[in-house]
């Protein structure tokens, strides 16, 4: 049971339309680990969460949450006891208090830790008594973010969570992530914060135009993921590059910048291998990642 | 159960407000016309008189379980809560149930009070009154608005957007008052049914003849109906 | 303690951690005996996934730098092995501290210094790779 991915998606597809929003997207989410979900916007990340959430039926394809269908309703009902999640805008129903979403929301989940929601009302400085209404942005994501980190739930999914949050929310926020995660959680979101996830997440998904691009550990990205930099004595514009691991190549005069996920060593003794002047390594961020990864799609 | 007070929270303003503006109103009804009420008719004066409110009440009735039942998660998906209701561990299924029985609730209160309110007054002004006909009158109002109370439901389920719903559940309303509202199709309006005329004595407008049974029992399965389509409506919808 | 882990540095975090755990105790700072902050903790206070904390002590255990107690937490263990490296290191540390005055009575400046010898060390990496 403990192997069992937390998401899993087969050839899941959504049409809106003649629209394509998810496109025969195969995704896996491990347990017990923090899992970003990159994608740029109208990439289909919003799209994929709502039908592992039931809001949305899928087209065709299928997925699971927990070990549990996501296309069946009943099935949907205890997926939802055991997942909380945080929606983009966190809009919240503007005529309770603070105080009455909290009971309100505390009654759904037997996992509801009210001693945690106590020290997170304190820590976030909101008023139980006002209205949600009158709450600020920032306040309304906290909030938002108080009745999921207020549970132990099994699989935590939030999309695009520090929108709208200040640098110390986002740090409130992250820490609240690793926490639960500390604790056995799962935690899977969605981003457009690059730092926010590289500094947090074990495991990075990628997806573009509804594809999965890329689903690579931030450990390997940091490990194997390499930018060389060569300068060759003549210009090698007409050099066929056929290495393994090199994930694309530009080129500049003599110059020639190759990114690679792999397999440097090889690539810096083919260099050499053409007396190449220079030859510089530099590890490859999450960003330069992504953009390669989203850029070899389009 | 807490999607019931959810629900209530949701609509207690409109509620109270709906319940005082036709306390006021009826209210203002009885006494302005019992002032003004014609001695000529000596025999059945104040029955006109309590006719005349009661016909206001339903007016009013209808007006307000048409906004009270607007809501729900279409309009939360106009305002963008949807997200955080169908997150919650329950079917949409029960979600509805909810919004239906507290607006039924709500509707039925807001038959009995008045209705309760009308006749106490028209004893307190010292004319007799007739308890059947109060009764008979209260029947009709909670019986036969069941399918107002359904069919707001259900264009809430259908119709998204703040100010379009209720504006197409009135819309809809009047059409049928206007369309339904002359002889011979009047005898099958459901407003009609509100009112009662046909069953009433024209010149007293006391209760003459049978109560009908099987009209209320057929508008009760109507509007079972209804709230049925509504629950199937948010089921297949897609947020 | 104090740990400074960079999400930017071609290094994967677990392998920072465990490099500044192990200067930590090369330097004294954390002495035999020590108990490491709990894995929860340390990932709340450095915001990092837990499993990078995870990750670097169990590999620590590997080495055997840190003891993991069942359900007390991770301490530093410093058996012989592990003292035997941290002396060679001292005396490695003297060493090259007498290298480095004698390149600088020569002239050579500190940034110059450093330039050589991390210079020396790749190519000998280099070299050894081939």
């Amino acid at each position: 049971m403990i192997d069992l991915p937390a998401i899993r998606t087969h050839r899941l597809s959504k049409w809106y339309g003649r629209t394509e929003a998810v496109r025969e997207l195969n995704l896996s989410v491990a347990r017990n680990r923090i899992t970003g979900f990159l994608g740029r916007n109208g990439a289909g990340k919003s799209s994929t969460i709502k039908m592992l959430l039931g809001m949305m039926r899928p087209t065709s394809g299928e997925g699971s949450v927990l070990g549990k269908k996501i296309d069946d309703p009943a099935q949907s009902v205890e997926v939802r006891k055991d997942v909380a999640y945080v929606s983009e805008d966190k809009r919240l129903y503007s005529y309770m208090t603070v105080e009455q979403l909290i009971r309100f929301t505390a009654s759904f989940y037997p996992d509801w830790q009210s001693d945690v929601a106590t020290s997170l009302l304190r820590k976030y400085e909101l008023p139980p008594d006002r209205r949600v209404k009158a709450l600020s942005k920032g306040m309304h994501a906290k909030l938002a973010l108080l009745l999921a980190f207020a549970r132990r739930p099994k699989l935590l999914i939030l999309d695009e969570p520090s929108a709208g949050l200040d640098p110390v929310g986002v740090e409130q926020l992250l820490e609240g992530l690793v926490s639960l995660c500390g604790q056995g959680t799962t935690v899977f979101f969605s981003s457009h914060q690059i730092p926010e996830v590289e500094r947090i997440a074990d495991q990075v998904c990628m997806i573009e135009h509804g594809h999965l691009v890329a689903d690579v550990s931030l450990d390997e990205i940091r490990q194997s993921w390499r930018q060389v930099d060569v300068v060759f004595p003549f210009e090698p514009a007409n050099l066929q590059v056929t290495l393994d691991g090199v994930e694309s190549v530009q080129t500049r005069g003599r110059q020639m910048s190759l990114c690679a996920s792999g397999h440097t060593d090889e690539i810096v003794a083919w260099a050499r291998g053409f007396e190449a002047s220079a030859i510089d390594v530099a590890p490859l961020g999450l960003r330069e990642v992504f953009l390669k990864k989203i850029g070899a799609e389009r | 159960m807490m999607l019931w007070y959810k629900a209530w929270l949701e609509t207690r303003s409109r509620f109270l407000i709906s319940l005082f503006g036709i306390l006021i109103i009826c209210s203002g009804w009885v006494l302005h016309e019992d002032a003004i009420a014609s001695p000529s008719q000596p025999a059945n004066w104040y029955y006109f008189v309590l006719h005349k409110s009661h016909d206001t009440l339903v007016m009013l009735w209808v007006l307000a379980v048409s906004l009270l039942m607007m809501g729900g998660l279409l309009r939360e998906g106009a305002v963008g809560a949807s997200d955080f209701t169908l997150a919650l561990p329950v079917s949409r299924a029960r979600l509805t149930r909810a919004r239906i029985g507290v607006g039924f609730l709500q509707a039925m209160t807001l038959a009995v009070i008045p209705s309760v309110v009308i006749f106490l007054l028209a004893c307190a002004t010292g004319k007799a009154n007739s308890v059947e006909n109060a009764a008979f009158h209260l029947l009709l109002l909670a019986v036969g608005g069941s399918v107002f109370v359904a069919w707001a439901l259900l264009v809430s389920t259908l119709i998204s957007g703040e100010y379009t719903a209720p504006a197409v559940c009135l819309g809809t309303v009047l059409v049928v008052a206007i369309a339904m509202g002359d002889k011979p199709l009047s005898a099958w309006s459901p407003l009609s049914l509100l009112g009662g005329e046909q069953y009433l004595n024209p010149n007293t407008m006391m209760l003459s003849g049978p109560v009908p049974w099987l009209r209320l029992a057929v508008t009760i399965m109507v509007a079972a109906a209804l709230a049925w389509a509504a629950v199937k409506a948010v089921q297949m919808k897609e947020f | 303690m104090f740990f400074r882990l960079s999400p930017q540095s071609g290094l994967p975090l677990y392998l920072q951690l465990m490099q500044q755990i192990r200067h930590a105790a090369e330097s004294g700072a954390l002495r035999d005996g020590d108990q490491l902050p709990g894995i929860r903790t340390l990932a709340e206070e450095l915001i990092v996934s837990p499993n990078t904390v995870a990750k670097a002590y169990s590999e620590l255990e590997h080495e055997g730098l840190v003891e993991l107690r069942q359900g007390s937490g991770a301490f530093i263990s410093l058996n012989r092995r592990t003292r035997h490296v941290l002396d060679h290191m001292e005396s490695a540390r003297r060493r090259a501290a007498g290298l480095i005055d004698e390149l600088r009575d020569e002239g050579l400046r500190d940034d110059e210094i450093r330039r050589v010898l991390e210079a020396e060390l790749a190519r000998q990496e280099g070299a050894k790779k081939r």
